[in-house]
Protein backbone atom coordinates (compact mmCIF):
# COMPACT_ATOMS: atom_id res chain seq x y z
CA UNK A 1 0.00 0.00 0.00
CA UNK A 2 1.82 3.51 -1.13
CA UNK A 3 -0.83 5.72 -0.37
CA UNK A 4 -3.99 4.65 -3.02
CA UNK A 5 -7.37 5.62 -1.78
CA UNK A 6 -9.13 2.37 -1.64
CA UNK A 7 -12.13 2.71 0.78
CA UNK A 8 -14.46 3.97 -1.75
CA UNK A 9 -15.29 0.92 -3.69
CA UNK A 10 -18.96 1.87 -5.14
CA UNK A 11 -20.59 0.90 -8.81
CA UNK A 12 -18.94 3.47 -10.64
CA UNK A 13 -16.63 4.92 -7.85
CA UNK A 14 -13.37 5.64 -8.57
CA UNK A 15 -10.55 4.15 -7.09
CA UNK A 16 -7.02 5.50 -6.15
CA UNK A 17 -7.09 7.47 -9.49
CA UNK A 18 -4.95 10.22 -9.34
CA UNK A 19 -2.14 8.11 -7.81
CA UNK A 20 1.54 8.27 -9.24
CA UNK A 21 4.14 5.88 -8.74
CA UNK A 22 7.58 7.12 -8.75
CA UNK A 23 9.55 7.57 -11.57
CA UNK A 24 12.22 5.38 -12.28
CA UNK A 25 14.72 4.97 -15.29
CA UNK A 26 15.57 1.60 -16.53
CA UNK A 27 17.27 0.77 -19.97
CA UNK A 28 15.57 -1.10 -22.84
CA UNK A 29 18.03 -4.37 -22.53
CA UNK A 30 18.73 -6.80 -25.39
CA UNK A 31 18.28 -9.53 -23.53
CA UNK A 32 15.01 -8.89 -22.30
CA UNK A 33 13.45 -8.09 -25.63
CA UNK A 34 14.89 -11.35 -26.55
CA UNK A 35 13.61 -13.45 -24.28
CA UNK A 36 9.87 -11.85 -25.42
CA UNK A 37 10.65 -12.36 -28.79
CA UNK A 38 11.69 -16.04 -28.12
CA UNK A 39 8.16 -16.11 -26.00
CA UNK A 40 6.18 -14.73 -28.67
CA UNK A 41 8.13 -16.85 -31.39
CA UNK A 42 7.16 -14.42 -34.52
CA UNK A 43 9.61 -11.80 -35.83
CA UNK A 44 8.13 -8.49 -35.75
CA UNK A 45 9.53 -7.89 -38.93
CA UNK A 46 11.10 -10.72 -41.58
CA UNK A 47 15.20 -10.56 -40.35
CA UNK A 48 14.39 -8.84 -37.11
CA UNK A 49 17.46 -9.05 -35.13
CA UNK A 50 17.53 -7.94 -31.31
CA UNK A 51 20.29 -4.91 -30.97
CA UNK A 52 21.30 -2.00 -29.67
CA UNK A 53 19.36 0.74 -32.01
CA UNK A 54 16.03 -1.72 -33.26
CA UNK A 55 13.08 -0.65 -33.02
CA UNK A 56 11.10 -2.19 -29.63
CA UNK A 57 8.71 -4.67 -30.61
CA UNK A 58 5.06 -3.13 -30.19
CA UNK A 59 3.78 -4.87 -27.08
CA UNK A 60 6.98 -5.24 -25.26
CA UNK A 61 6.76 -2.23 -23.52
CA UNK A 62 4.39 -2.62 -20.30
CA UNK A 63 4.28 -1.23 -16.90
CA UNK A 64 5.38 -4.82 -15.44
CA UNK A 65 8.45 -4.12 -17.16
CA UNK A 66 9.31 -1.02 -15.34
CA UNK A 67 7.27 -1.84 -12.46
CA UNK A 68 6.77 -5.93 -12.48
CA UNK A 69 3.35 -7.03 -11.85
CA UNK A 70 3.50 -7.45 -8.17
CA UNK A 71 4.35 -3.87 -7.16
CA UNK A 72 1.96 -2.60 -8.93
CA UNK A 73 -0.79 -5.16 -7.83
CA UNK A 74 0.42 -4.35 -4.67
CA UNK A 75 0.10 -0.97 -4.75
CA UNK A 76 -3.47 -1.12 -5.57
CA UNK A 77 -4.25 -3.79 -2.99
CA UNK A 78 -5.21 -6.19 -6.09
CA UNK A 79 -5.54 -10.15 -5.30
CA UNK A 80 -3.01 -11.50 -8.58
CA UNK A 81 -5.05 -14.62 -8.27
CA UNK A 82 -8.06 -12.41 -9.18
CA UNK A 83 -7.17 -10.29 -11.90
CA UNK A 84 -6.15 -10.01 -15.62
CA UNK A 85 -4.38 -7.70 -17.95
CA UNK A 86 -7.35 -6.23 -20.01
CA UNK A 87 -5.36 -4.99 -23.04
CA UNK A 88 -3.31 -1.56 -23.94
CA UNK A 89 -2.81 1.01 -26.44
CA UNK A 90 -0.24 2.94 -27.50
CA UNK A 91 0.29 6.34 -28.62
CA UNK A 92 3.59 6.29 -30.63
CA UNK A 93 5.49 9.94 -30.80
CA UNK A 94 8.99 8.97 -31.23
CA UNK A 95 10.54 5.45 -31.59
CA UNK A 96 12.12 4.17 -28.73
CA UNK A 97 14.93 1.70 -29.42
CA UNK A 98 16.70 -1.44 -27.85
CA UNK A 99 19.31 0.06 -25.85
CA UNK A 100 17.60 3.19 -24.84
CA UNK A 101 17.17 4.74 -21.28
CA UNK A 102 13.53 5.65 -20.74
CA UNK A 103 12.11 7.46 -17.70
CA UNK A 104 9.25 5.33 -16.70
CA UNK A 105 6.05 7.87 -15.15
CA UNK A 106 2.58 5.51 -14.48
CA UNK A 107 -0.32 7.04 -12.72
CA UNK A 108 -3.67 5.58 -11.78
CA UNK A 109 -5.81 6.98 -14.50
CA UNK A 110 -9.13 5.71 -13.94
CA UNK A 111 -10.82 3.00 -11.70
CA UNK A 112 -14.82 1.72 -11.76
CA UNK A 113 -16.37 -0.90 -10.36
CA UNK A 114 -19.48 -3.00 -11.87
CA UNK A 115 -21.34 -5.99 -11.64
CA UNK A 116 -21.09 -8.31 -14.02
CA UNK A 117 -22.59 -11.69 -14.47
CA UNK A 118 -20.10 -13.71 -12.58
CA UNK A 119 -19.88 -11.11 -9.53
CA UNK A 120 -18.33 -7.51 -8.90
CA UNK A 121 -15.47 -6.07 -11.49
CA UNK A 122 -13.04 -3.65 -10.91
CA UNK A 123 -11.28 -1.83 -13.73
CA UNK A 124 -8.32 -0.09 -13.51
CA UNK A 125 -6.97 1.99 -15.86
CA UNK A 126 -3.24 2.76 -15.64
CA UNK A 127 -1.46 5.36 -18.49
CA UNK A 128 2.36 5.40 -18.66
CA UNK A 129 4.47 7.84 -19.93
CA UNK A 130 8.13 6.91 -21.32
CA UNK A 131 10.31 9.46 -21.70
CA UNK A 132 13.24 10.48 -22.56
CA UNK A 133 15.39 11.71 -20.35
CA UNK A 134 17.85 13.99 -21.96
CA UNK A 135 15.09 16.59 -22.85
CA UNK A 136 11.98 15.17 -20.91
CA UNK A 137 10.18 14.05 -24.49
CA UNK A 138 7.22 11.69 -24.28
CA UNK A 139 8.17 9.19 -26.69
CA UNK A 140 5.30 7.03 -26.09
CA UNK A 141 2.50 6.82 -23.74
CA UNK A 142 0.92 3.45 -22.82
CA UNK A 143 -3.22 3.15 -21.84
CA UNK A 144 -3.24 -0.30 -20.16
CA UNK A 145 -6.05 -2.04 -18.31
CA UNK A 146 -6.50 -4.48 -15.81
CA UNK A 147 -9.23 -6.25 -14.33
CA UNK A 148 -10.22 -7.42 -10.77
CA UNK A 149 -12.98 -9.92 -9.95
CA UNK A 150 -14.49 -10.01 -6.23
CA UNK B 1 5.31 5.54 -53.49
CA UNK B 2 1.77 4.41 -51.53
CA UNK B 3 0.68 0.72 -51.87
CA UNK B 4 -2.68 2.63 -52.45
CA UNK B 5 -4.60 0.75 -49.58
CA UNK B 6 -8.63 0.72 -50.02
CA UNK B 7 -11.42 0.39 -47.34
CA UNK B 8 -12.38 -3.07 -46.55
CA UNK B 9 -9.14 -4.29 -47.74
CA UNK B 10 -8.06 -7.63 -45.71
CA UNK B 11 -4.46 -7.84 -45.28
CA UNK B 12 -2.40 -11.07 -45.35
CA UNK B 13 -2.91 -12.92 -41.99
CA UNK B 14 -0.13 -13.63 -39.34
CA UNK B 15 -0.20 -16.81 -37.45
CA UNK B 16 1.81 -17.65 -34.74
CA UNK B 17 3.57 -20.93 -33.27
CA UNK B 18 1.39 -23.51 -31.17
CA UNK B 19 1.71 -21.73 -27.81
CA UNK B 20 3.74 -24.07 -25.38
CA UNK B 21 3.81 -24.01 -21.77
CA UNK B 22 7.79 -22.93 -22.09
CA UNK B 23 6.68 -20.21 -23.95
CA UNK B 24 4.55 -18.90 -21.08
CA UNK B 25 7.34 -19.82 -19.12
CA UNK B 26 9.74 -17.50 -20.83
CA UNK B 27 7.15 -14.67 -20.84
CA UNK B 28 6.90 -14.83 -17.04
CA UNK B 29 10.94 -13.91 -17.32
CA UNK B 30 10.97 -11.80 -19.65
CA UNK B 31 8.43 -9.54 -17.72
CA UNK B 32 9.44 -10.75 -14.74
CA UNK B 33 5.77 -11.57 -13.52
CA UNK B 34 5.65 -13.46 -10.37
CA UNK B 35 1.48 -14.31 -11.05
CA UNK B 36 1.78 -18.22 -10.35
CA UNK B 37 -1.60 -18.35 -12.87
CA UNK B 38 0.79 -18.37 -15.84
CA UNK B 39 3.08 -21.01 -14.62
CA UNK B 40 0.83 -23.55 -11.94
CA UNK B 41 -1.92 -25.44 -12.88
CA UNK B 42 -2.99 -25.21 -8.94
CA UNK B 43 -2.56 -21.77 -8.62
CA UNK B 44 -4.50 -21.27 -11.98
CA UNK B 45 -7.12 -23.29 -10.73
CA UNK B 46 -7.37 -21.69 -7.76
CA UNK B 47 -7.72 -18.50 -9.57
CA UNK B 48 -11.27 -20.30 -11.39
CA UNK B 49 -8.97 -21.28 -14.55
CA UNK B 50 -8.30 -24.77 -16.00
CA UNK B 51 -4.95 -24.17 -15.89
CA UNK B 52 -2.06 -21.68 -16.52
CA UNK B 53 -2.88 -19.19 -18.87
CA UNK B 54 -1.12 -17.04 -21.39
CA UNK B 55 -0.06 -13.56 -21.08
CA UNK B 56 -2.14 -10.92 -21.95
CA UNK B 57 1.08 -9.99 -23.83
CA UNK B 58 1.18 -13.03 -26.49
CA UNK B 59 -2.07 -11.61 -28.49
CA UNK B 60 -0.47 -8.28 -27.43
CA UNK B 61 2.67 -9.19 -29.49
CA UNK B 62 0.99 -11.01 -32.38
CA UNK B 63 -0.98 -8.34 -33.14
CA UNK B 64 1.74 -5.53 -33.16
CA UNK B 65 3.53 -7.85 -34.78
CA UNK B 66 1.02 -8.30 -37.78
CA UNK B 67 0.70 -4.55 -37.94
CA UNK B 68 4.65 -3.96 -38.27
CA UNK B 69 5.54 -6.68 -40.71
CA UNK B 70 2.71 -5.18 -42.65
CA UNK B 71 3.84 -1.32 -42.56
CA UNK B 72 6.99 -1.53 -40.50
CA UNK B 73 7.76 0.18 -37.54
CA UNK B 74 8.24 3.63 -38.45
CA UNK B 75 4.58 3.50 -39.86
CA UNK B 76 2.86 3.22 -36.72
CA UNK B 77 1.88 5.68 -34.78
CA UNK B 78 -1.34 4.27 -32.18
CA UNK B 79 -1.82 0.54 -31.72
CA UNK B 80 -4.43 -1.08 -29.29
CA UNK B 81 -5.82 -4.18 -28.66
CA UNK B 82 -8.91 -5.52 -25.67
CA UNK B 83 -8.36 -8.73 -24.78
CA UNK B 84 -11.52 -10.52 -24.86
CA UNK B 85 -10.71 -14.04 -24.02
CA UNK B 86 -7.92 -16.35 -22.27
CA UNK B 87 -5.19 -18.20 -23.99
CA UNK B 88 -4.22 -21.66 -22.95
CA UNK B 89 -0.99 -23.56 -23.80
CA UNK B 90 -1.80 -25.35 -26.83
CA UNK B 91 -3.54 -22.27 -28.69
CA UNK B 92 -2.54 -21.55 -32.21
CA UNK B 93 -3.35 -17.32 -32.26
CA UNK B 94 -3.82 -15.83 -36.08
CA UNK B 95 -4.08 -12.01 -36.32
CA UNK B 96 -6.56 -10.07 -39.24
CA UNK B 97 -5.81 -6.65 -40.19
CA UNK B 98 -8.48 -4.77 -42.17
CA UNK B 99 -8.24 -1.53 -43.41
CA UNK B 100 -11.53 0.71 -41.92
CA UNK B 101 -10.36 4.23 -42.67
CA UNK B 102 -8.46 5.60 -45.62
CA UNK B 103 -6.96 9.47 -46.07
CA UNK B 104 -5.33 10.18 -48.41
CA UNK B 105 -2.31 12.33 -48.04
CA UNK B 106 -0.21 14.79 -49.86
CA UNK B 107 2.62 12.27 -50.01
CA UNK B 108 0.90 8.80 -48.79
CA UNK B 109 -2.51 7.49 -47.10
CA UNK B 110 -2.87 7.22 -43.18
CA UNK B 111 -4.81 4.44 -42.70
CA UNK B 112 -7.12 3.24 -39.71
CA UNK B 113 -6.63 -0.61 -39.20
CA UNK B 114 -8.92 -3.07 -37.14
CA UNK B 115 -6.65 -5.68 -35.67
CA UNK B 116 -8.34 -9.03 -34.51
CA UNK B 117 -6.45 -11.91 -32.44
CA UNK B 118 -8.12 -15.47 -33.10
CA UNK B 119 -7.54 -18.35 -31.43
CA UNK B 120 -7.84 -22.06 -33.90
CA UNK B 121 -11.25 -22.54 -32.80
CA UNK B 122 -12.27 -18.92 -34.06
CA UNK B 123 -12.57 -17.35 -30.57
CA UNK B 124 -11.42 -13.76 -30.83
CA UNK B 125 -9.24 -13.17 -27.70
CA UNK B 126 -8.42 -9.60 -28.93
CA UNK B 127 -9.60 -6.80 -31.15
CA UNK B 128 -8.61 -3.40 -31.34
CA UNK B 129 -7.27 -0.60 -33.76
CA UNK B 130 -3.80 0.56 -35.39
CA UNK B 131 -3.37 3.69 -37.11
CA UNK B 132 -0.20 4.23 -39.73
CA UNK B 133 0.50 6.24 -42.00
CA UNK B 134 2.30 4.73 -45.33
CA UNK B 135 3.96 6.40 -48.37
Amino acid sequence: MVGTTTEARDDGEPVGVGHEFPATRFRIKATKVQEFLRAVGVEPSDGYIVEVGAPVPLGYLMYVVAYGAEPVHNALQMDMLKSVYGGAEYDLREPVHVGDEVEVRTRVSGATSKEGSSGRLTIYELTTEYVRPEDQAVLLVETSTTVERG
Amino acid sequence: MTMGYEIGQELPPVAGPRLRRLDIAYMAVAMDDPNEVHTEDDVARASGMPQVIAHGTFPLAYGGAAVTRQFGFGAVRRYGLRLTAPVFPGDELTTNLRVSEVEELEDGQRLELDVTVRKQDDTVVGRGSAQVVVS
